[in-house]
């Protein structure tokens, strides 16, 4: 059975990786490069499921170089979800750019394969991140994302674009390096205090956490939390995320959000996970805290005022972020598997309206949400999924974020923290309002516009039903579906403290 | 060692002072050729060769040629080589220079009082501290980058100190991590060049809010 793991392992590791270098030389036609896409994706969404059905949530595949316990399934899980996401809607957004007006794609036919080749080998690093053993590694995989993705970013190569680009690289990069100089002194702490053998190896670090330097490991603390947290977007070193957001294209966009960002929490956690015992729960709870509810503090004006249909959803996806770290902050199980499910909700449910808003700025050709109007009787398909989406994200009963944003407040209040889940609260009710009014004005009223009619076809939307309706599934039954219950349990335990044997 | 450090500490403040882009990427030639042979004199310190050899190689052949030579070849293609005259001028940024200096030998008296290295500590705390200045109060693109390799370069340093070196996975893991990172920023150095004009990051001020 090991071996099976194994295996499935390397295909998942291995196929994105010989997709895209088939698919970088451009000499693929189109048609083979759309299916051997979706081929690639599917097999390793299906490698990824046997995996994931067949794993012992409270034991860890440990091999040279990668290490798959729970939260790292768990990751894997949400990021081949959008992979399999993004390569069924890939056609169909890419076959738009070539038709749409001023669609970039128009003038070049050799585009797709690189945007398939950098978006493939994005994804892949992004996959290697959860599965490498080593903390060292895990850095240069997130350094290694910006890069890649940055090209994404600037795809269209517009002013706007590389404007964007420019902010993004130099932020994060700067950010990452100060995460380095965290690891760096993590390493150092690990040769003075537990010693030179398996360095940086997560597990042998975890193993001997309880005998390092508490000054020392607060000092690297500092410098992960900020390094890392840079890359997920926190407040006030957010300043890349809505540019880049706003300006890649909307799969990339989706990527970004969805599964990019939350890598940099996945490996915030596992540094949290060696340095808890050193440096005691106040401090990291109080950082996580206030770092937390200031990012969606300050997301709320600037949705308030937004204009830009693809900025608000990245000041949303800030606001959730800065919950998702709060969450983490709070340090009791119930909101550490809340934290963990709103990463997986958080993600699929914003991989749709980016694909969506996406759409909407075909149909309309304006980014500008003060020039869309009625999109109920012009557009009903994508108004539609945009009310469905933007309910989803806000966090409204039937949908899966409600359950997972309702635990948090819960862990908020039950780990006696309730002056925080008030502000909370009331930072979230602003969110709710800002949104609402611009996605109402945008769904209802009289049309002044002409658009260029649906452009949201079958396949598209039978993959967003499918992505909504998944993460309704599994957020609402989670205590019917044993599958999903023992690897949030076991993924919770691990980030607090409890490693598998 | 202690020359290593000299020499580089004065790079550093030259560093501060040069406005034309193509003298700017020698001086960072410069240094991390300096970077190298502290990681062969590290080596021979610890006795164990092989693990200063292959990061000093890998140095030499990432940081003294291959990205320079990147930079200059986007350089020859600008037409107005020098940094934009800024408001803060030259003599504030080796003011600040030297301020961090003083800092750095602070911080390392406070933080780790029997440090052996405090010189190098302290300068590669200087190196981290200018970099960040000249990324952020320098305009021009190509500046900016030197300035990131000039923080890089300084954190390696610090790593190097402090541990020895990293695992040399790992350390193969940066040095392709800084090759891409310099190589996406020459891409879009190009791209700016045609679509804006001129590599001055100043002008790209439309996306607030």
């Amino acid at each position: 059975m090991n071996l099976d793991m194994t295996t499935l392992l390397y295909c998942i590791l291995g196929l994105p990786l010989i997709f895209s270098i088939l698919a970088a030389p451009g000499f693929l036609n189109n048609t083979l490069l759309h299916w051997l896409n979706r081929i690639t994706a599917t097999a390793v969404f299906g490698c990824m499921w046997a995996m994931f059905s067949s794993f012992n949530a409270n034991e860890a595949l440990i091999l040279q170089y990668f290490y798959v316990d729970a939260l790292s399934m768990w990751m894997l899980m949400i990021i081949t979800t959008l992979y399999f996401a993004f390569a069924w809607t890939s056609k169909a957004y890419l076959d738009r750019d070539k038709n749409a007006r001023y669609g970039y794609l128009r003038r070049f036919t050799h585009l797709e394969g690189r945007f398939y080749a950098l978006s493939h080998i994005f994804v892949w690093i992004m996959l290697l991140v959860v599965v490498v053993d080593n903390l060292g590694l895990m850095w240069v995989a997130i350094e290694a994302t910006t890069l890649v993705s940055a090209l994404l970013v600037a795809f269209k190569f517009t002013r706007t674009s590389l404007e964007a680009t420019w902010k993004y690289v130099m932020v994060c990069t700067v950010g990452i390096c100060l995460a380095l100089l965290g690891t760096i002194i993590v390493y150092y702490l690990q040769l003075t205090d537990v010693g030179p053998e398996n360095p940086l190896n997560w597990l042998y670090l975890v193993q001997n956490n309880g005998q390092l330097n508490h000054d020392i490991a607060k000092f690297a603390f500092c410098f992960l939390f900020v390094g890392y947290g840079t890359k997920v977007g926190l407040a006030p070193m957010h300043a890349w995320l809505p540019d880049a957001h706003s300006e890649a294209p909307a799969l990339t966009s989706g990527l970004l959000s969805g599964s990019l960002c939350i890598c940099a929490i996945y490996v915030l956690m596992r540094n949290i996970v060696i340095l808890l015992p050193a440096i005691g729960i106040d401090f990291i709870s109080g950082l996580c805290l206030a770092f937390g509810l200031f990012t969606i503090g300050a997301a709320v004006p600037f949705v308030v005022i937004q204009r830009d249909v693809k900025r608000m959803l990245a000041y949303s996806s800030m606001e959730n972020f800065g919950l998702m770290v709060a969450g983490l902050g709070i340090f009791v199980p119930v909101a550490m598997e809340a934290t963990l499910l709103h990463m997986f909700n958080h993600a699929l449910v914003k991989y749709s309206l980016f694909y969506v808003a996406g759409t909407i700025m075909e149909e309309y050709g304006t980014k500008n949400m003060m020039r869309i109007h009625g999109m109920m009787s012009q557009v009903p398909k994508t108004a539609l999924f945009w009310l469905l989406g933007i309910v989803g994200i806000l966090g409204m009963p039937p949908m899966g974020v409600f359950f997972s944003k309702f635990y948090i407040l819960y862990g908020f209040f039950s780990a006696e923290h309730p002056v925080m889940g008030i502000i909370a609260l009331v930072l979230l009710a602003g969110m709710v309002i800002g949104i609402l009014y611009h996605v109402m004005r945008m769904l209802g009223g009289v049309p002044h516009r002409k658009s260029s009619g649906e452009l949201i076809g079958t396949l598209d939307s039978a993959v967003l039903y499918g992505l909504l309706i998944f993460s309704c599934v599994v957020s609402g039954g989670i205590s019917q579906l044993p599958m999903f219950q023992n690897m949030l349990t076991s993924a919770a335990q691990i980030v607090l403290g409890g490693m598998p044997v | 060692m202690d020359y290593l450090v000299t020499i580089l500490v004065l790079l550093v403040f030259l560093q501060t002072r040069i406005m034309d882009l193509r003298r700017a990427v020698y001086c960072l030639s410069a240094q991390s050729a300096i970077i190298a042979l502290s990681c062969i004199a590290i080596g021979l310190g610890t006795g164990n060769i092989e693990h200063g050899l292959i990061p000093a190689v890998l140095t030499i052949l990432v940081k003294v040629i291959f990205i320079p030579g990147a930079v200059l070849k986007i350089i020859g293609e600008l037409k107005n080589e020098r940094e934009v005259v800024s408001d803060i001028n030259t003599n504030s940024s080796t003011v600040a220079a030297a301020l961090f200096l003083v800092l750095g030998y602070a911080i390392v008296g406070r933080v780790m009082p029997d440090a052996g290295a405090k010189d190098v500590i302290s300068a590669s705390i200087l190196m981290i501290m200018t970099g960040l200045s000249l990324m952020v109060l320098r305009k021009r693109a190509v500046m900016q980058i030197v300035g990131l390799i000039t923080l890089e370069n300084g954190i390696y340093l610090l790593g190097l100190l402090l541990t020895r070196g990293l695992p040399l996975v790992v350390e193969l893991g940066v040095f392709l991590d800084v090759l891409i990172a310099v190589v996406v920023l020459v891409i879009l150095t190009g791209r700016m060049r045609l679509s804006f004009m001129t590599t001055d990051t100043s002008i790209m001020k439309k996306l607030k809010g």
